[in-house]
């Protein structure tokens, strides 16, 4: 309990009813809904669990709509998010819609798009929840040296140990407590940072 | 099957609050159509029931041993008029009677209606009262009366009365001549008739958008529930079960909604009597549609619903998958533009035929076609939008335009098939000049025979300024051959203040100078025409008043609606810091740009529909109805969809979207 709230908060999405929540030294808990929502769409990604897709987009514009919605062309937003499918191993699937892609491809546009922005740092709230043991693990594999490659911070929600393992740093949460590393026991609640 | 039924009002109950709320809204939506449904019903019984009532005045010649003697006529008082009916009883027959008398008038007798009876209190003797002879022995009662305020009178007289001998041939249109008759029973007048059949004409107009209407909620139920209909496949429940579950919440939703609809035309009908129509306002009980017909809305409504809620099932039941996956959805298929042709063809050649069920049934399929070209057309121009588009919100727009042009059309279908309707209407509205233009002499005619001419102006003269009327009687040149060369006395009055007065003194003064002739102005021979043309004028905006009641509340429940399916994705988009107002113009670009398109397109068909039936170029007050129906249906579906912001702000401002 706790870890995906906490996780909100740092995003921006809610506000903590105590405490600060800063981003390179600037204070993100005090800024007004619409600075928020900038922050969100120009120095953050996110990766969720599933649903993230627009279902009536195709996969490449699934990606460049973060684009567009900063105000790129269009044609060069679609552009731009083709780049990523190459790499990723998407190679093909940009015209496929969200109910043509398997669960592991659809993770893997969701990574697209949350990195096509060039963001500091990724949110991703049980990227491989979905997903089967080996695809998670894939998808986990890309999710961090996609971060690492484009210098950015990935933080990860998870009660997955195995998907904690990719993190450089782990923090335990239970019922909404942070757990000092001694008193680790359950592993089930866990948020996890790396700092690429 | 009890414990399908069990399982269903579960689920229904216990779907959480936005799953309430979506039922409310379906529910909300039934209630609507349900309730228009009932007015569009109504209405036709209504002008029945009047027909019904209104028959007596038209006497049917008897054909065995008559038992009286009947004429009438129309006088005027203000700008209001009087039927007046003359009987000479010929013998005593118990139980027939005019209705809303409980006895045959005696020669000598005048009785008259609620109404004429105030007014003649009202207003002084000499302008109106002096005109009946004999006294006031009774009140007509509403079986007898058209509507509340009509202004009648039933004046008894003998059989040799001379009024009971004239012709009255020199206004036709508004009096019968004496006629011996058996009974009161009579027969349907011509202009009740005409009444009946834009009545008819009328409620097609507006059944047609409230059954798309129901059906749309109808399917709304069921997109909610695709995904837990789909999870009970994948756990075993088999079709039919499915079927049953789905058909029972959405009966269960639908007959709520249509008692509710009951409860509000209920309460509706003080106000829908105040409507004018041929002359007057409603008796409250001829808008009461009567058991059966309530009793068949009240069936038919659900299972319409339930009908609809199958047929938007169909896809669930084939495969239990069938919702998870979400692919490419087929185009709309081209046959539905060639149907629309076919009928678009029929109506020129169905114009030629006199049966009214064929021209109505005509429109109804045209109506109909508008309906099933619709969605093809919202898929066209969503590519269109899709492969334009710059700017996020259109793309948005475009994309989803494509991927569900159903559900597109079924926001904005209210408001096309009212353009449907404004086209329709827009041109056939008549304009007063059909009347020609209106006579400046100020005064009354009366037609008098040749040979009496000279001594009744004299006698014309006497009375008016007996009455202390400044009146100046001119003799008009003969006319007619033979017997019946008649003369028309014009009589001027001084225009100005006090001219009503005046008229009506004089009115009142000259009555009886002519057995069974009345002093007519020239505007009162078009009295007929004028209400015709303000009738339907009145049915015109009645009829508009309703699709737009529907387009806009389809609008603005589908609005809503398509915000309760969609948001998980909006709550992520605005959760990945899409601001609100992308996604609000993407809403809105969804709904305007096929609005334009299908509004125009609709009202362009209309009009095409309406030009069998028009003779004129249109009028200048159909072109304002039809301009300010397109300001009302654009303004009334904006705001609508304005509506559900809040809801879509409260959708998105959930933090962690889940699957539900």
């Amino acid at each position: 309990m706790g870890k995906s709230t906490l996780l909100h908060c740092l995003a921006g999405i809610m506000k903590p009813d105590s405490g600060e929540v800063r981003l390179l030294g600037e204070r993100i808990d005090t800024m007004g809904e619409r600075d928020r929502s900038t922050l969100r769409r120009t120095r953050f990604g996110f990766v969720f669990q599933f649903g993230q897709l627009l279902p009536e987009l195709p996969a490449d514009e699934n990606v460049a709509l973060p684009l567009m919605l900063g105000g790129m062309a269009r044609g060069r937003s679609v552009q731009e998010a083709r780049a990523w499918f190459g790499p990723l191993g998407l190679g093909g699937m940009e015209g496929r819609r969200p109910g043509e892609l398997s669960g592991g491809q659809a993770q893997r546009v969701a990574i697209a798009r949350a990195l096509v922005t060039r963001p500091a740092v990724i949110f991703a709230d049980e990227p491989t929840g979905a997903l089967d043991q080996a695809t998670g693990h894939e998808i986990m594999r890309i999710l961090v040296e996609a971060t690492k490659h484009h210098d950015a911070s990935l933080v990860v929600v998870t009660h997955d140990p195995e998907v904690a393992r990719w993190c450089d740093r782990v923090v335990e949460v239970r019922d909404g407590m942070i757990l000092a590393p001694g008193q680790r026991q359950d592993r089930t609640q866990t948020l996890s940072g790396g700092n690429a | 099957m009890r414990n399908l039924l069990e399982l269903s009002w579960r689920l229904l109950r216990g779907g959480g609050r936005q799953s309430m709320l979506g039922t409310g809204l379906t529910a909300a939506a039934v209630a609507i159509s349900s309730a228009l449904l009932v007015f569009a019903l109504a209405a036709n019984v209504a002008f029945a029931a009047r027909a019904d009532r209104e028959a007596w005045r038209n006497p049917v010649e008897a054909k065995g041993t008559p038992v009286a003697i009947e004429a009438t006529a129309k006088d005027y008082v203000r700008d209001l008029s009087i039927t007046v009916v003359d009987v000479a009883p010929l013998r005593e027959v118990s139980g027939v009677r005019p209705p809303g008398m409980n006895r045959m008038p005696r020669p000598g007798e005048v009785w008259v209606s609620p109404g004429l009876a105030g007014l003649m209190r009202e207003l002084p003797a000499e302008q109106l009262a002096a005109r009946f002879p004999g006294k006031v022995a009774g009140t007509i009662g509403n079986d007898g009366l058209l509507y509340p305020d009509e202004l009648v009178a039933v004046v008894g007289r003998t059989a040799a009365d001379p009024a009971m001998a004239a012709s009255r041939a020199d206004h036709p249109l508004t009096s019968t001549p004496p006629t011996k008759i058996s009974d009161f029973t009579g027969r349907a007048g011509d202009e009740t008739v005409v009444y009946q059949i834009m009545a008819l004409i009328a409620s097609v107009l507006m059944v047609v958008p409230l059954l798309v209407f129901g059906g749309a909620a109808a399917r709304l139920t069921v997109a909610r529930r695709d995904q837990r209909l789909a999870a009970l496949r994948l756990v075993g429940a088999t079709p039919w079960q499915v079927v049953m579950m789905t058909v029972a919440e959405a009966v269960i939703t639908a007959f709520g909604g249509a008692v509710l609809g009951l409860v509000l035309y209920g309460a509706a009908i003080p106000l829908l009597s105040r409507i004018e129509m041929a002359g007057g306002s409603w008796f409250a009980a001829d808008l009461w549609p009567g058991v059966l017909p309530v009793l068949g809305v009240l069936l038919a409504v659900p299972l319409l619903v339930g009908l609809s809620a199958v047929v938007g099932l169909r896809r669930v039941v084939v495969s239990p998958l069938g919702v998870a996956k979400r692919e490419t959805p087929p185009a709309m298929r081209f046959v539905r533009v060639v149907a629309l042709f076919v009928i678009l063809i029929a109506v020129p050649l169905s114009s030629r035929s006199t049966s009214t069920t064929v021209v109505v049934g005509v429109l109804g399929l045209a109506f109909l076609g508008v309906n099933l070209v619709g969605p093809w057309v919202v898929g066209v121009i969503g590519r269109i939008t899709t492969r334009t588009a710059r700017r996020p919100a259109r793309l948005l727009a475009g994309r989803r335009l494509v991927d569900d042009p159903r559900s597109a059309w079924r926001t904005v279908s209210g408001v096309a098939l009212t353009g449907f309707i404004a086209g329709f209407v827009g041109l056939l509205s008549p304009s007063s000049d059909l009347l020609g233009v209106p006579p400046s002499t100020a005064g009354l005619r009366l037609v008098v025979p040749d040979a009496q001419a000279a001594a009744l102006a004299e006698q014309a003269r006497e009375r008016l300024s007996g009455a202390g009327i400044d009146a100046h009687v001119k003799t008009s040149d003969r006319s007619g051959s033979g017997r019946a060369k008649e003369r028309t006395l014009t009589i001027s009055l001084p225009s100005g203040d006090g001219y009503t007065v005046r008229i009506d003194t004089a009115r009142t003064a000259l009555a009886g100078l002519v057995p069974g002739r009345i002093a007519a102005s020239p505007v009162d021979d078009q009295w007929q025409g004028i209400r015709l043309l303000d009738d339907v004028r009145t049915g015109t905006l009645v009829v508009l008043g309703v699709s737009f009641l529907v387009a806009i509340a389809s609008a603005g429940i589908t609005a809503a609606s398509s915000v309760l399916d969609r948001r998980q994705a909006y709550a992520l988009l605005r959760l990945a810091g899409t601001p609100l107002e992308v996604l609000d113009r993407a809403r809105r670009t969804e709904t305007l740009v096929p609005l334009a398109v299908m509004g125009g397109g609709s009202i362009l068909i209309g009009m095409f529909c309406a030009l069998p039936f028009v003779y004129a170029a249109m009028s200048v007050s159909g072109a304002v109805t039809l301009l300010t129906s397109v300001a009302v249906g654009f303004a009334g579906v904006l705001g609508a969809g304005a509506l559900s912001r809040p809801l879509l702000r409260s959708v998105t401002a959930n933090p962690a979207p889940r699957p539900d």
